[in-house]
């Protein structure tokens, strides 16, 4: 027990902090590749193709650098695995541009990540390393899909949206897209760097809170979201229900992989609904 | 569904609460607040789409608490019941805890025992209980791995202080030099002072992984200070056992001695009638002669000199007994102390006791000529006859009695009589010096006395501002060495 071995110093403060430098250097490239592509995307065919490539590859491997920045303390050899992540993302992100089928290009994102993490132990805080027990795999996935099922009854009794999967390559894109960009890099960054970061410095529903509060500016931000009010008011309620779901979950089990199921899950019902 | 096709309007809609209340009432504010919020979700599809239709309005506001309301209540409900129990479980823990640390199984394991409690009580990952031992080294204890404390640590630190110390989490907290672990959840740590009336007795060390919710730290720092009451009230129990066994000691030792000293004077009395009845019955048979038949004057002269040593022995004997009674009454001898040349006193006393005891022989060895002191020269007599009596008593006829003397430092003189005779045994030395002692011994049985002596020489010593001290060995023989002031 540290309290009785560990050497205690009760005037020690803190070292300067490392982080700010690199997380404004990544959160500036991010922004600058960002309007890259949109650049790259204004007058469409090929480079446009090329710009929507880049515009999401800056957008999640902004979110997954920022998340690496976070929870490496600025320490550490940070750059290369996020070249790496990134270098992966853009091809996932261009394949799915230029194949119909392409897009599960984006599955080996997970799996890259993975990889990398494993050059930083010190990732186990964040809850990206160590053993996921399966019953935290299977309530991780049956709160997914509970989210989902219910999303899917209440939207098609509500409003009378309907439940349907017209193209199955599109449904696999956008899943792979789930997969390997937009659940990863929201589990990763929300719950996994911030969420821990501020559940470490203070309570959980304040950590749990401000990180949900994040997350959902950022899906509110996202020019894919259908624009309708009733659209936003239900994704503000999906949306917040599975992030304090995946911060329950990780807070429960440790692990970012139920959180991510969760998300995975609730996606992958999100993408039969038909909006409209 | 009972609400289908009624929407807004079914008043069995609320009935969506009760699962809440239920889950509330038996499993706590996250049972209840689970399926409370389920409740809640699978009311929505039903409730939304009459929200939809109604549009904004009272029966929307109505439909938006129908939804909210199991949720609430069961946290709600959840929470009041769980600090109900939270409650018990920590007054029934106390209740333990004090049972445990006033049992009379060794304290180490009874603190093992409480701080398993503790870590049951708060729900922690890890606690450790220092108990400061007046006796030795801090007792610890810890669950659930036995621990050791550092000197440098927090826990030590807060014993020292008597501060709290409180980590929202241990592994990034720069105050503690330790390895940064990896730990996916914080680790929260809390180290209380267990602080009683007489400073900190002791530091009660708990450390949770995840969450602290502060009803949980204010049960911990209830729990210390309970901790404080008994340990401060074990303690106070110990000290009075330690001091009745003490008393009981005590008292037993200083009945012993008074066994002793009644012993004592038993024999004293019957030492001093066998010591009075001897010359007495001397004085009456030599008088008596004298009285009742004619005496050839050689003869009579022979009895009359009997009859003189006779009363001089008894002169002696009363002589004693004033000096006791003094000694009894605790009445320092009166002293009157002038220039006393020593060296010839000494000398005088042992020229005669050489004449009279012509079976010993006597060494008398000044170091150099000793200065004059001031002192009593009767007193310094009646020391030194004591003190060589004794050396011919208990020594063997053709035996040695060596007299020496030194001047020491500060301008006083030592003088030493040391004999060669039976010696007193290492347990008997320290109570050579009391009143009517004397040794027991088969090779003293005949030897005369009070056994007043040494006591009235150390006395006499004492008065003067001297000291006397003896050292002896079975067999070997005695020497007692006397200080002298100038």
């Amino acid at each position: 027990m540290e309290l009785l071995t560990a050497p205690f110093e009760p005037a020690r403060r803190a070292p300067p902090t490392a982080i700010w430098r690199p997380l404004v250097g990544v959160s500036l490239a991010m922004l600058a590749a960002v309007g890259m592509g949109r650049v790259l995307a204004g007058p469409g065919g090929l480079a446009g193709e090329i710009g929507l490539a880049v515009q999401g590859t800056a957008l999640h491997g902004g979110f997954i650098a920022q998340g690496l920045v976070l929870a490496l303390d600025g320490h550490g050899a940070w750059r290369p695995a996020v070249l790496r992540v990134t270098g992966t993302l853009l091809a996932g992100f261009l394949l799915s541009r230029l194949s119909p089928w392409g897009g599960l290009a984006l599955l080996a994102v997970p799996v890259v990540l993975r990889r990398e993490c494993r050059g930083f132990p010190v990732l186990a805080r964040i809850g990206a390393l160590g053993p996921t027990r399966r019953r935290h795999v299977v309530i991780g996935l049956a709160a997914g899909v509970f989210l989902g099922a219910h999303l899917l009854v209440t939207s098609s009794r509500t409003f009378g949206y309907s439940v349907s999967v017209p193209s199955l390559a599109g449904y696999a894109t956008a899943l792979a897209y789930d997969v390997g960009a937009n659940a990863l890099s929201a589990e990763w960054l929300f719950r996994g760097a911030l969420f821990s970061h501020w559940w470490r410095r203070g309570g959980f529903w304040g950590a749990a809170g401000t990180a949900t509060a994040l997350s959902l500016t950022r899906y509110l931000l996202d020019p894919a979201l259908p624009p309708t009010a009733e659209a936003r008011a239900g994704a503000l309620f999906y949306l917040a229900a599975l992030s304090l779901v995946g911060a329950l979950l990780r807070a429960w089990s440790g692990s970012l992989v139920p959180g991510y199921l969760a998300a995975i899950a609730f996606f992958a019902a999100y993408r039969t609904l038909v909006v409209g | 569904m009972v609400m289908e096709g009624r929407g807004l309007d079914s008043p069995l809609r609320h009935l969506y609460v009760a699962p809440a209340l239920w889950a509330a009432l038996r499993g706590g504010a996250s049972a209840g607040g689970f399926v409370g919020l389920m409740a809640g979700l699978f009311l929505a599809p039903l409730l939304l789409p009459a929200i939809e239709r109604a549009g904004a309005g009272a029966q929307a506001v109505d439909g938006v608490v129908a939804l909210g309301a199991p949720g609430l209540l069961g946290v709600i409900a959840g929470h009041l019941r769980d600090q109900a129990h939270a409650g018990a479980r920590r007054l029934e823990s106390l209740l333990e805890i004090q049972r445990r640390l006033t049992s009379s199984v060794p304290l180490p394991q009874r603190l093992d025992e409480v701080a398993r409690l503790i870590r049951e009580c708060l729900g922690a990952h890890g606690v450790a209980l220092v108990v400061q031992s007046p006796e030795g080294p801090a007792l610890v204890a810890g669950d659930p791995h036995a621990v050791v404390l550092s000197p440098r640590s927090a826990a030590a630190w807060s014993l020292a202080v008597g501060e709290k110390m409180y980590s929202r989490d241990l592994e990034g907290d720069t105050r503690l030099e330790a390895p940064r672990a990896s730990s996916p959840m914080p680790v929260r740590a809390l180290v209380l002072p267990l602080t009683t009336g007489e400073g900190p007795a002791g530091v009660l060390a708990v450390e949770w992984l995840g969450e602290l919710p502060q009803s949980t730290a204010a049960a911990a720092e209830e729990m210390a200070l309970h901790l404080a009451l008994s340990i401060e009230n074990a303690r106070l129990t110990l000290r009075q056992r330690h001091f009745a066994a003490e008393l009981e000691e005590r008292v037993e030792a200083a009945t012993r001695r008074l066994r002793a000293v009644d012993h004592a004077k038993s024999e004293f009395i019957s030492v001093v009638s066998h010591e009075l009845r001897t010359p007495i019955t001397a004085l009456e048979g030599f008088s008596e002669l004298l009285l009742s038949r004619a005496v050839p004057p050689e003869r009579a002269r022979r009895f009359l000199d009997h009859i003189h040593a006779e009363s001089r022995r008894l002169g002696r004997i009363v002589t004693e007994l004033l000096d006791l009674s003094r000694l009894e009454a605790g009445v320092a001898p009166v002293l009157e102390r002038e220039p006393l040349d020593l060296g010839a006193h000494v000398e005088r006393q042992v020229e005669l006791f050489a004449g009279v005891h012509a079976a010993h022989r006597f060494h008398w060895a000044p170091e150099r000529p000793l200065p004059a002191i001031r002192a009593d020269a009767d007193a310094i007599d009646r020391v030194l006859q004591n003190l060589l009596s004794n050396a011919v008593k208990y020594s063997p006829r053709g035996g040695v009695v060596r007299v020496e003397a030194r001047v020491v430092e500060g301008g006083g003189v030592e003088i030493a009589v040391t004999d060669e005779g039976i010696g007193i045994p290492a347990e008997a030395l320290p109570r050579v010096f009391d009143k009517y002692v004397r040794i027991p011994s088969p090779e003293t049985t005949t030897v005369r006395g009070l056994g007043l002596g040494l006591s009235l020489v150390r006395s006499l010593v004492e008065a003067h501002g001297g000291r006397i001290e003896v050292t002896s060995e079975v067999g070997k023989g005695s020497c007692f060495r006397l200080v002298l002031p100038p």
